[in-house]
């Protein structure tokens, strides 16, 4: 049996949250392969329901609930010199009561081969009946789960948790939050992938390098959020709005020096100058990100510049740095350096485009609320119809109706299609530099990683 | 070593220079006689006062740019230092931000700073 919450936000009073991918996604990380996952809403104003995500028909069940239920008619629950414990801020919202009670606040999904057991046409949606909130939904999972984690990916965790078991509390206590909420681990898997390539393959050393790559990517994140007044994190408060921007200025600081120190006692002088160097051009490429915010949303040759900076440099050195450690080749680091550097890039132009999916587990316009650099919103900001409207919504004060619209006619245009397509096509350039040099069987490996960093809808 | 050959290193940095990064070279210099370590040193020391770590916590600029002199203070440390200098280095700024996250007093950064330097001896 296994015990996790699903965490979300929603961004508009009724909303189908279509939360398949996630579900998926949980299923995997479990290692379910034959079973069942059990959902159930720990709210009283969010459902459950199984059905076709098709938009239109989204708009029919939103219709039909209003029609059974309309908001505003004259429900006793809403009458306040009635009630009983009031509490401050008690929403009006007896409509959105009764509307839950002709959804489910409970789902069984079966477990097959591991994936979700779902026809052709349904997808699993939290219908949101009182939003925006921040919404949580109980999950267990049992039956036939795989024997083994794989082993790599024990010995990473192993070795992150053995690392901040050591640490300070009011320092590791914060990280340690960050680090169980999960994230993709793409970058440890990358290093721990790569050390395997030379003659030099040590699972050992490869872990602790790769647990020190992932501390110093989340060291960035928690100064990231306190930059961008991110309040969630992985479905979690940041370190930031928990507990204070002098705290996470604190912690971001020490991993960033435990995981350079940890780097310099593998004792690679290679290794240690290659993510020292992808630490520097991060942070230069942030400032860059937030001076670029004058002139927001910016254009394509200044998003590229950073995000390279920003994202790919670390899958760089994350590639480059794993072969160095195993005594690969030049020709073979190198190879991987620009296989790094084209994923990272696609993965983050990918993560520009989940953006603006509702399925993502994340608000819906988030870069947009925060200003952050984002290709589908420069190609829509130059769209020839919507261009000048677009850019007539960001000049001015970005509010949830605001982003509401701008996020229409992003999707309006071929913005995301064509961003998808560019990620793809750098895809296939990181999978072509691996073409040129031996690498012992891992290529269809890094290919997968490859296609599924941009081929995700979470 | 002249400044113009340090220019590489206070790339975007420049402001910083006239801004007492100079002064705390120059202390750095004097007590390590290695102009590349002693920059690392001074980065460190002003990207730590830039952010404010121990104290009122710089706004978001001023963050980056503090950290954009601890990175460029650690990649020269990664270039230049030897393995127990570089150590030293880490395990102070490991020092300063847990004592920043306990509101615990900390040592005076240069001093603990200079002391990092004991490895090249």
């Amino acid at each position: 049996m296994s015990t996790h919450r699903l965490e979300f936000a929603t961004t508009r009073s009724t909303e189908f949250v279509d939360i398949t991918p996630r579900l998926q996604e949980e299923v995997r990380q479990a290692g379910l392969r034959n079973g069942r996952i059990h959902l159930q809403s720990l709210h009283t104003t969010l459902g459950l329901a199984i059905n076709e995500n098709e938009p239109l028909l989204l708009r029919d069940f939103q219709g039909l609930l209003e029609k059974l239920a309309p908001a505003g008619a004259g429900y006793e629950h809403d009458n306040f010199e009635r009630r009983l414990e009031i509490t401050a801020g008690e929403p009006v919202n007896g409509h959105a009561h009764c509307r839950q009670l002709l959804l489910s606040a409970f789902a069984t999904l079966l477990v097959e081969d591991g994936n979700l057991v779902l026809g052709r046409w349904q997808s699993v949606f939290a219908v949101e009946l009182d939003g925006p909130r921040h919404r949580q939904l109980a999950m267990q999972l049992e039956g036939e789960f795989a024997q083994q984690r794989d082993t790599a990916e024990s010995l990473v965790e192993v070795e992150l948790a053995r690392q901040l078991m050591v640490d300070p509390e009011p320092i590791a206590g914060p990280m340690r939050r960050l680090v169980e909420a999960g994230g993709k681990r793409l970058r440890p898997r990358l290093v721990q992938l790569t050390s395997g390539i030379g003659p030099r393959n040590d699972p050992l050393r490869a872990a602790e390098l790769a647990a020190a790559v992932e501390l110093l990517h989340n060291a960035t994140l928690v100064h990231d959020d306190y930059v961008d007044e991110s309040t969630q994190r992985r479905g979690r408060p940041t370190v930031a709005a928990k507990e204070g921007a002098a705290r996470a200025i604190a912690v971001g600081d020490y991993y960033f020096a435990k995981a350079t120190r940890l780097i310099a006692q593998i004792g690679n002088p290679g290794v240690t100058s290659e993510v020292a160097d992808a630490l520097e051009a991060i942070c230069a490429s942030q400032i860059d990100d937030v001076a670029l915010r004058g002139s927001y949303p910016g254009d394509r040759d200044s998003y590229m510049r950073v995000i390279r900076g920003k994202t790919a440099s670390l899958f760089a050195a994350a590639c480059a740095s794993g072969a160095l450690l195993s005594g690969a080749n030049e020709e073979v680091v190198g190879a991987l350096r620009r296989y790094g550097d084209l994923l990272g890039t696609a993965f983050q132009m990918a993560d520009d485009v989940i953006d603006f999916s509702p399925s993502s587990g994340k608000p819906v316009g988030q870069d947009v609320r925060q200003r952050v650099l984002s290709l589908p919103l420069i190609y829509a900001a130059e769209d020839r119809v919507v261009g000048p409207e677009v850019r007539r919504l960001l000049a001015g004060t970005l509010g949830d109706a605001e982003v509401g619209l701008v996020t229409e006619l992003v999707t309006s245009t071929d913005a995301l299609p064509r961003v998808r397509e560019e990620a793809q096509a750098l895809v296939d350039a990181a999978v072509r530099e691996l073409e040129a040099v031996e690498l012992d069987g891992l290529r269809p490996v890094l290919a997968g990683i490859a296609r599924l960093a941009v081929d995700r809808a979470s | 070593m002249s400044v113009q050959l340090l220019e590489p290193e206070l790339d975007r940095l420049q402001e910083l220079w006239s801004d007492g990064l100079a002064d705390t070279y120059d202390a750095y210099l004097a007590a390590v006689d290695e102009p590349r370590l002693a920059l690392a040193a001074a980065l460190i020391e002003v990207g730590i006062r830039l952010q404010g770590l121990g104290g009122l916590a710089a706004p978001p600029t001023t963050l980056l740019m503090g950290d954009l002199c601890l990175a460029r203070g650690s990649r020269l440390l990664a270039d230049h230092a030897p393995l127990a200098v570089q150590v030293a280095f880490a395990r102070s700024i490991e020092l300063l931000s847990s004592r920043a996250a306990a509101q615990q007093p900390a040592p005076p950064v240069r001093q603990l700073l200079q002391d990092s330097f004991g490895g090249l001896r």
